[in-house]
């Protein structure tokens, strides 16, 4: 189990530092939350702060307790033990104040009215909303407002839902799985209108499968496993922490014996004078190069791919944890 | 409460739209009662055009806030849509008080318009009280119902909500005698049913201008059973909703 609490321990310093360097009471904080549904740990001892102004990804497998944590954080359902509080109270009542705007997958729309009166009902319950027109305008709606809500395509449904998270102005919106059904203009679009939300001071909590969004709209990603968290940090952090930078360059003269010797050396891989490595420590990689006397061109240092991190990172705790015990005796 | 009326607003709009809820609620009763409205007997010492009004009201109001509510329930806990209205500030109990009182306005018109052709088709002639208490009684029965459909819809799901609904609705309405006056065992066993004790309460008051208090106790147990099992089923479904 080395190496995973090696990791884990890095994860929590860096979610310590990143809070800190916020400053102010969390907009969210769970505690040690845990949902057990029997012998199945759907969430399994979560803690972990949100801050004012933030846009976090909450990223995970299937399975990996990504809505259970977000039902529970909107009082849809109650932790079998832990703490969670929303503005410095219970989630129930943070919700009914309207400082929440959600959209959830499972979440359904009323049948048989117009799209314009589904939004100014729900616009209405709120106690200080955006306009109803710049709602179906920001959520990219307008143009089929007199649409009933029944006969919507799959993409259009969803983008309503949106306008239902957002038509009340809310501090913090959570998002599960938004762009699930979205063509890629649309999703492109809907981007766009949540970079809006963000700019106006709004916190953002959303779950995703895709790995570029998280990579592109996030400022901070907490990946999920098995209801537990496995890294909370920048998406630069999270790729770092898969353990490796990609560097290659190329030397005419290669003298492979000396390549291994390489300080923070993980891979290796040379053809002809193309050289690759990767590195857990790019700079001190390419210091030794240049302090054995070399002079390498087209020098050229990358982070792995978030998708590549995400993939290292959750196969890593599959392989500790996925056997009972088997991490504990490791 | 605001928020809540905002939702009975849209629930109200909503249902106006729906031609199969005005089909059951307005047009089958209507129908029924200018077929056999003028018919020459009597029922529980009162005429036939007397009964069959309290009747037929009965069915169509008992039917708009039955068998609607228990499938839109149930469809509607499935599609998510109850989940969503958890997810603003209206208060947790807004959703089942907006279909309750959604139940409460729908229902007057099939009240009003069956006891408008009892009074102008089959010439039925009382004091204004008589009528007045007549249409209260048969209101107030309708939260009863109200309530089963809460109970059902949030337990059932769409698929086996529907046979049941119909079911129950037709054991009511047939065994609490809407269609037809009951005599014998029948009535007996009928006197048990919350549609028996609605009808009986106003033909009552039409014969005699008195009621039985044994039957407003009925109504009352009713509606105090109803009431328990749908907060029941409420609560139990609170974590799948």
């Amino acid at each position: 189990m080395g190496q995973y609490q090696a990791g884990y321990a890095t994860a929590l310093s860096s979610a310590a530092s990143y809070g800190a360097s916020r400053g102010g009471a969390p907009v969210v904080s769970f505690e040690n939350v845990s949902k057990h549904y029997g012998n199945l740990h759907a969430v399994d001892g979560l803690t972990l702060d949100l801050r004012h102004g933030e846009t976090v990804a909450l990223l995970g497998p299937n399975g990996a307790g990504k809505s259970t944590s977000l039902d529970m954080l909107l009082a849809l359902r109650k932790p079998t033990s832990g703490r969670i509080e929303m503005f410095g109270s219970d989630p129930y009542h943070a919700v009914k104040s309207g400082r929440v705007g959600a959209m959830l997958q499972s979440g359904g729309l009323m049948p048989e009215v117009t799209v314009r009166e589904l939004v100014t009902l729900i616009t209405k319950l709120h106690p200080k909303p955006e306009p109803v027109e710049t709602t179906l305008t920001r959520a990219g709606i307008a143009q089929f407002a007199d649409q009933r809500v029944d006969r919507l395509s799959g993409g259009q449904t969803q983008r309503v839902r949106f306008a239902l998270a957002i038509c009340g102005q809310s501090e913090l919106i959570v998002l599960d799985e938004p762009t699930t059904a979205m063509d890629v203009e649309t999703r492109r679009l809907f981007w766009s209108s949540m970079k809006e939300e963000v700019a106006e001071g709004r916190t953002l909590l959303f779950a995703t499968h895709y790995l570029e969004e998280a990579d592109q709209a996030a400022d901070r990603i907490l990946v999920i496993n098995r209801g537990r968290l496995l890294a909370d940090g920048t998406p630069a952090e999270i790729k770092q922490r898969a353990g490796a930078k990609r560097l290659s360059f190329k030397l005419d003269r290669v003298d492979e014996q000396f390549l291994l010797s390489l300080p923070g050396l993980v891979n290796l891989e040379v053809r002809h004078d193309l050289v690759q490595i990767q590195s857990s420590d790019s700079d001190a990689t390419l210091y030794a190069v240049l302090n054995a006397g070399y002079r390498p061109r087209e020098i050229e240092v990358g982070s792995l791919g978030l998708e590549q991190a995400f993939i290292a990172i959750t196969a890593e705790d599959d392989a500790t944890n996925g056997n009972a015990h088997a991490g504990e005796t490791n | 409460m605001g928020g809540t009326l905002a939702l009975t607003k849209a629930e109200i709009s909503r249902l106006r739209r729906n031609k199969r809820y005005m089909i059951f609620t307005v047009a089958l009763p209507v129908m029924f009662y200018l077929i056999f409205g003028k018919s020459k007997t009597t029922g529980y010492g009162v005429s036939f055009a007397a009964f069959y009004m309290v009747g037929m009201a009965s069915f169509g109001a008992f039917s708009g806030a039955f068998n609607n509510n228990t499938i839109r329930i149930s469809q509607e806990r499935k599609d998510g849509w109850i989940r969503q209205l958890r997810l603003t500030p209206l208060p947790a109990n807004a959703y089942v008080v907006a279909k309750v009182l959604t139940s409460m306005v729908t229902t007057v018109p099939s009240i009003l318009i069956v006891f408008l052709l009892g009074r102008f088709y089959a010439h039925v002639q009382m004091p204004i009280w008589k009528w007045v208490v007549c249409a209260v009684a048969i209101w107030i029965g309708t939260l009863i119902f109200a309530a089963l459909a809460v109970a059902l819809g949030y337990k059932l799901n769409p698929d086996s909500v529907q046979p049941v609904t119909i079911v129950v609705f037709f054991f009511f309405s047939i065994f609490g005698g809407l269609w037809f006056p009951l005599s014998g065992a029948l009535q007996k066993f009928a006197e048990f049913t919350p549609t028996y004790q609605i009808v009986k309460i106003s033909t009552d008051v039409i014969g005699q201008g008195s009621v039985a208090l044994v039957n407003v106790i009925g109504v009352v147990a009713w509606f105090a059973i109803f009431a328990v099992l749908a907060t029941f089923a409420v609560r139990s479904t609170a974590e799948t909703v």
